[in-house]
């Protein structure tokens, strides 16, 4: 129930888009023409099992429900450099490619546990160079996710307009 | 200069024109109109009206493609205007782009420009501390710069008057070098700061934490209702405009009011290029102006100039009236005009935790904190430098999240958060000596796209700064250590000037005219029909936001220029 109104806020959320008047056109990114996409359409699928690894559906949706990966692919194409851009490409390749020396088959098809066993590989790397594509990838995860709408009205009571600020009231729970 | 028949100049021609519709230029506009002066307010930027044009006002956070961040594609192509703090997804149709405005950094110096009707009055932190004598008193006592022309008494009841319309929150605090205003109810201040409240009070006797006074409204009087503006509803979104009208801008309250009258022409897009001085009769004329759509140079007459440009592009517009009678830029005979800037010492910062009060928390959000009025060399000179600082506090607990997890774990402690410390932090709002040698002047080649000469800003940090930084650090953690808090750390930004948006100075008033440029009324000592009034008129800084001081200088000056009208003497 609770996943079936999230995805319905979801599709709302798509039609909220930021629309700015004509005045501010010359803010806008209509010049820029993006040839190829940053990503590739297999490191895109990495990508999605990746963000769902991180925050899978349970009771509640997961990140790859709510679109977390392609808040991520927005971000990395908008606002990183050329080289960090690289390093998450390549980054999404060598994990599929560790996915297939551990368990002979791409990262995507990999069973839910062996997606998070990988992930923990990378995350206890000592070489900080290597695993900095998925620390990346990782805090954009927590933050498309944890500003999601879902999230953000559903478990943190988000609202624009709490109308008040009590300076000293005792910890509820 | 471009010929002129009769009939355009008539229809080119006001009783006032005012330059610029920010926080000063607003109260211009409303003053000269409700006093009847058909009043012309030119803007260099496009219109910004209330409410329909704040297109981000009622943005959830998700709304926003990038969470906030300014693609990096914009930020490199203005890459000077992009490194204030304001650059954000949130509030980039209020930025400026590079090539509008570019200026020369003789030394590096950060300037924010709100190039729109209404101006910084929309991006504004909303602080609004009166000044006392003792702020006026600086400069003649220390004697780092001329005297202030007037005294608190001359600028109180304007103050007064400024407050009512504007709606001002606070506390009657009862401090004399923090005069007291016309409050509205003040905004809550939360255990942390009434803690840290409760420790200065005990342990100093002229140290005090108060409520900050703010422009905003928290119980609507007759007065805010027929500017059309309600009660703050606390949602922090103030940079992005507010529909609510719940604190003060121009578009929300002065410029709306003045358009009520009949008497404003409202003019966006016209970039002043100079101001027209007639030496036969002895003073300005009107104002050149640049449209800045078709880039045609028109000019605009009136008895009385109004110069609310923004402090530094005020000084570049007086820099750049030139005349046989004035070749140095208008009223300039004294020389002084473009130096003695200065600009408020925001480098310092402090921050730390407690752990008392962990059955406590707040709920709600606030647009305020609270504030501590400078305490250092208040009443006499007691430390090694001139002047002190104010200082913002505020605070709030903390949540935690583990984010070591991977999988439900990592989804658990997201959605699971705790309640961490309180975490507090405190920044310094430090007085700038003005002196000679930081000063602006206009590039002899230079030029921006509308043919006007670029500003060249030389500014720089000296001694005084770094002693009043040190000050403010060991003093801070002192009280800091009294109050319990621990992990206490001393950050200094180095921030260039400019950085915290209060540049001031270049066109000071004083008492006499070899030093100065305006006289007590704000009025040009040799133009008299010409008025400056927004941050260039300032003798010195002192360390209180100055964007009230602002208001009241300019609704003082408005009545004496309209006094004068009447009387032909002007």
């Amino acid at each position: 129930m609770e996943r079936r109104a999230a995805l319905k806020s979801m599709a709302m959320s798509a039609a909220g888009l930021l629309v700015l008047p004509a005045w501010a056109n010359g803010w806008n990114k209509t010049s820029v023409v993006i040839d190829q996409p940053v990503l590739s359409g297999r490191q895109q699928a990495v990508l999605a099992e990746v963000v769902d690894t991180l925050i899978p559906a349970s009771d509640t949706p997961g990140a790859k429900e709510l679109r977390v990966q392609d808040f991520i692919q927005k971000m990395i194409e908008d606002c990183y450099e050329a080289d960090v851009q690289k390093k998450v490409a390549l980054g999404l390749d060598s994990l599929d490619t560790m996915a297939r020396q551990t368990y002979g088959k791409d990262y995507a098809a990999c069973e839910p546990a062996q997606r998070r066993e990988l992930l923990l590989k990378v995350q206890a790397l000592e070489d900080k160079e290597q695993k900095e594509y998925y620390n990346l990838l990782k805090q954009l995860t927590i933050q498309g996710y944890t500003t999601s709408e879902y999230v953000m009205v559903n478990h943190y009571k988000y609202t624009m307009m709490p109308g008040h600020y009590y300076g000293c009231v005792p910890v509820s729970q | 200069m471009s010929y002129f028949n009769i009939d355009s100049q008539k229809a080119n021609t006001y009783d006032a024109i005012v330059i610029g519709s920010g926080i000063s230029g607003g109260w211009a506009a409303k003053e000269l109109c409700e006093k009847g002066l058909k009043t012309l307010v030119l803007e260099r930027g496009r219109d910004v009206k209330h409410v329909t044009d704040y297109p981000t006002a009622n943005l959830n956070p998700w709304e926003f493609g990038h969470r906030g961040q300014v693609p990096l594609e914009i930020r490199k192509q203005n890459p000077v205007n992009s490194r204030g703090g304001l650059y954000s997804e949130a509030t980039l149709h209020f930025a400026i782009k590079d090539d509008e405005q570019p200026f020369v950094e003789d030394k590096p110096f950060r300037w924010t420009r709100g190039y729109h009707v209404g101006g910084k009055s929309l991006l504004w932190a909303r602080q609004t501390q009166r000044w006392s004598q003792y702020d006026f008193d600086g400069p003649a006592r220390d004697g780092f710069a001329v005297e202030w022309p007037i005294s608190y008494n001359d600028i109180a009841p304007w103050y007064s008057y400024v407050e009512k319309f504007a709606g001002i929150s606070g506390n009657k605090d009862g401090l004399p070098n923090l005069p007291d205003g016309e409050f509205l109810p003040a905004f809550e201040m939360n255990c942390v700061e009434t803690h840290l409240q409760g420790v200065i009070a005990k342990n100093y006797k002229d140290r005090h934490l108060i409520q900050g006074r703010c422009a905003h409204i928290t119980d609507p009087k007759p007065i805010h209702h027929e500017q059309g503006r309600a009660k703050c509803q606390h949602r922090t979104l103030c940079v992005r405009g507010c529909p609510l009208g719940g604190y003060f801008s121009s578009n929300a309250s002065t410029l709306p009011w003045a358009e009520k009258t009949g008497n404003m022409t409202l003019r966006p897009h016209s970039v002043v290029h100079s101001i027209i001085y007639d030496e036969k009769k002895g003073k300005a004329t009107g104002v050149r102006v640049v449209d800045a759509n078709t880039n045609q140079m028109i000019e605009f007459h009136a008895k009385i100039i109004f110069v609310n440009g923004s402090a530094l592009n005020s000084n570049l517009i007086l820099l750049n009236s030139i005349s046989s009678r004035f070749p140095n830029g208008l009223g300039n005979d004294s020389g002084v005009l473009g130096k003695y800037i200065a600009w408020h010492n925001y480098r310092a910062r402090i921050s730390a935790e407690y752990d008392g009060l962990q059955d406590k928390t707040t709920d709600g959000r606030t647009p305020n904190h609270s504030y501590f009025p400078r305490f250092r060399n208040v009443f006499k000179q007691e430390t090694d430098f001139l002047r002190g600082y104010a200082a913002g506090f505020g605070g709030g607990r903390a949540t935690v999240q583990d984010r070591d997890g991977v999988g439900l774990d990592l989804k658990e402690s997201l959605l699971h958060t705790r309640l961490g410390n309180w975490r507090v932090s405190s920044w310094m709002m430090g007085e700038v000596i003005p002196k000679e040698t930081n000063f602006v002047r206009l590039d002899p080649n230079l030029k921006d796209k509308y043919g006007i000469p670029q500003l060249r800003i030389s500014a720089d940090w000296d001694d005084n700064d770094e002693k009043m930084i040190r000050d403010y650090h060991e003093q801070f953690t002192e009280m800091f250590t009294l109050a319990g808090f621990t992990n206490i750390k001393a950050v200094d930004s180095h921030a260039a000037p400019g950085a915290d948006i209060h540049e001031m100075g270049g066109v000071r008033m004083g008492k006499d005219s070899r030093t100065s440029m305006l006289n007590k009324w704000n009025q040009l000592h040799a133009v008299p029909n010409v008025f400056v009034t927004d941050g260039a008129c300032m003798t010195s800084t002192s360390t209180q936001n100055p964007s009230l001081t602002y208001m009241a200088l300019t609704a003082r000056a408005a009545d004496y220029a309209v006094r004068e009208m009447k009387k032909k003497n002007l």
